[in-house]
């Protein structure tokens, strides 16, 4: 096809303005966060801080009392953390026989995993706050992590993928004489290798910036995340924007580095299943 | 969907239940979950609509469908169905569409393809908690970036009349604004989407079409548009599906201020378990909801009947 040379620099410079202003808000967070509380507010937009100060990142730790902000960064790491790893656990083995055994009702119940992914999560919002009030887990990590185990998008992801493994690995296994538990532990997950990659960034994403959730489950300070302890700060410092900018920097910035080293996986993860985690 | 590497195991093989066995092992977390967090809670919580009852009460009063009948003649409910299917008209057209041109953009195989990904998908990785925070302060009315930069162009239309906008506290722009948001926000998914259905058109079909003399309009309009649609089906359905349950924007920026104007069905439902503790009505409420997105969601498949390719 012939390649019109200008609609490439048309397309290219379009792209870059649309770029710029897509990345605007967040470098003015960036360049708020590092502003003297006092030169936030001007009557002019300026960009480069004059002088660059950390002292909003100071006040951050020094709040301790209204706002453990070290607290809800280790709740929020050790939540995401057991969610990512009991996630790709608990998938990859339901996973498995729905892709590769037969079994009565296995394609019954692949559908009934699957239909649920259609359904509004806050359909179950009142029933399972009322499910962990009872087991007594209200406000504590088991809330946290437990109940979204149950997602179906792990079960759908690693079993579209485990179709794909060829059959004569698995039947070589057999004939070697290994079970299904060995065959699943030493071929299928090897092989699975990059879906657990993309499962992993993608729940991580997911964990670290749950919202509705840890909101409804959670109600001491100690036992807030990330997002809901920032919420929090914003009720309590209105309209401090260079504190507020820089709280949801240091919010930010796990799930901005694992996108930026991760981005394949992120990118592969999208177009694959078409949905985020 | 549902073909499986060999053909699905009939209910009336012998020695189907054996093969069973060694399946369940595997399958017994997953389900013990799922039924717990997930079948369970749909079960209960219909149940519980059909219950009058306060969280701090022992006493659960059966009312049969009255919860029901009661959403439909309650004026804060009516609201927040109006307001949400506003939010929804708005975000899922015009985010389709920015993600559509940047997608269209990326597809001409420019230069810094990778970068471009990068920018227009990170604002998707922020917490709605950051995003709702970060445009708080871009919509602030005295010192918010977006007034700074609109001020010239005010001030060229109405001249000294020209005041800046209180985006969140105008009854007419809040909604607008955190659709603005809401779009910026999540732009990204449906941009890589479009790019892999871009991506999956036969550049033989353009060659063809630029024999045929098609300029690049004609081209986008009969080879691209219907080959993509598969792709927007999906990213609407999808959409609306997150577009319905719209709920941290609203709660963190306007609290569903002012008056009411983007108090939300998700937002409502919150307030009815949450603060009000009224528990059988807020189920009621998320039936509602339920209800109504299946509603619209089929409808989508109706009118777009192109079913393949979905996950």
């Amino acid at each position: 096809m012939r390649t019109e040379r200008w609609t490439v620099w048309l397309a290219w410079s379009l792209l870059a303005v649309g770029a710029l202003a897509f990345l605007a808000p967040v470098g003015w967070m960036v360049s708020t966060s590092f502003k003297e509380e006092s030169k936030v507010a001007t009557a002019r937009p300026v960009w480069i801080p004059d002088p660059p100060v950390l002292d909003n990142y100071r006040s951050l730790g020094e709040k301790i009392e209204e706002a453990p902000f070290g607290r809800w960064l280790l709740n929020s790491a050790l939540v995401s953390t057991s969610v990512v790893v009991l996630v790709l656990l608990i998938c990859a083995l339901t996973a498995y026989p729905l892709a590769r055994m037969r079994f009565p009702g296995r394609d019954a119940l692949f559908f009934l995993i699957l239909a649920t992914m259609m359904l509004p999560s806050q359909a179950t919002l009142i029933p399972n706050f009322l499910t962990v009030q009872a087991l007594g887990w209200f406000d504590t990590y088991a809330a946290l992590i437990i109940p979204g185990l149950a997602g179906p998008f792990g079960v759908f992801l690693l079993r579209q993928f485990m179709m794909t493994i060829p059959r004569e690995l698995e039947e070589a296994a057999i004939v070697d004489g290994c079970g299904p538990w060995r065959t699943w532990a030493q071929l299928i997950l090897p092989l699975s290798r990059p879906a657990l990659a993309t499962l992993a960034v993608l729940t991580f994403l997911g964990a670290w910036n749950d919202f509705m959730w840890p909101l409804v489950v959670t109600n001491s300070l100690e036992m807030r995340t990330v997002p809901i302890g920032i919420m929090i700060f914003q009720g309590r410092y209105t309209t401090q924007y260079g504190l507020l900018m820089a709280s949801a920097l240091v919010a930010s910035a796990p799930v901005i580095l694992a996108f930026l080293l991760l981005q394949r996986f992120v990118i592969r993860g999208i177009v694959l299943t078409g949905l985020k985690g | 969907m549902g073909s499986g590497a060999e053909g699905s195991a009939g209910w009336a093989d012998r020695g189907a239940w054996r093969d069973l066995a060694p399946a369940v092992p595997f399958l017994i977390p997953y389900l013990v979950l799922f039924t717990v967090f997930l079948v369970w809670p749909l079960a209960h919580g219909f149940y519980l609509s059909l219950h009058d009852w306060h969280l701090l009460e022992p006493r659960k009063t059966f009312v049969g469908l009255a919860n029901y009948a009661g959403i439909l003649r309650d004026d804060l409910f009516l609201q927040a169905l109006g307001n949400t299917a506003l939010y929804v008209a708005l975000a899922v057209p015009l985010g389709n569409l920015v993600s559509l041109l940047i997608a269209i953009g990326l597809n001409a195989r420019v230069r810094g393809e990778t970068l471009f990904k990068l920018a227009f998908y990170l604002p998707t990785v922020l917490s709605v908690a950051v995003v709702a925070i970060l445009w708080r302060w871009l919509y602030s009315t005295e010192f918010g970036l977006i007034n700074h930069y609109l001020a010239p162009l005010g001030r060229l239309v109405a001249g000294d009349a020209w005041r800046p906008i209180p985006w969140l506290a105008n009854p007419s722009w809040a909604m607008p604004s955190i659709v603005f948001a809401s779009v910026w926000w999540g732009a990204g998914g449906g941009m890589l989407i479009y790019l892999a259905g871009l991506r999956a058109v036969p550049e033989s079909f353009y060659e063809a079409a630029v024999v045929d003399g098609a300029g690049p309009w004609r081209r986008f309009w009969s080879i691209t548009w219907p080959l993509l649609k598969p792709t927007t089906l999906f990213n609407v359905v999808v959409g609306l599906i997150g577009a319905f349950q719209v709920f941290g924007q609203v709660l963190i920026m306007t609290n569903g201020g002012p008056n009411n104007h983007t108090l939300t069905l998700v937002l409502y439902m919150y307030r009815t378990g949450f603060s009000l503790f009224k528990m059988g009505y807020g189920c009621a409420v998320a039936y509602a909801i339920f209800l109504v997105v299946l509603v619209v969601t089929v409808a989508q498949f109706k009118l777009l009947p192109y079913r393949d390719e979905m996950g």
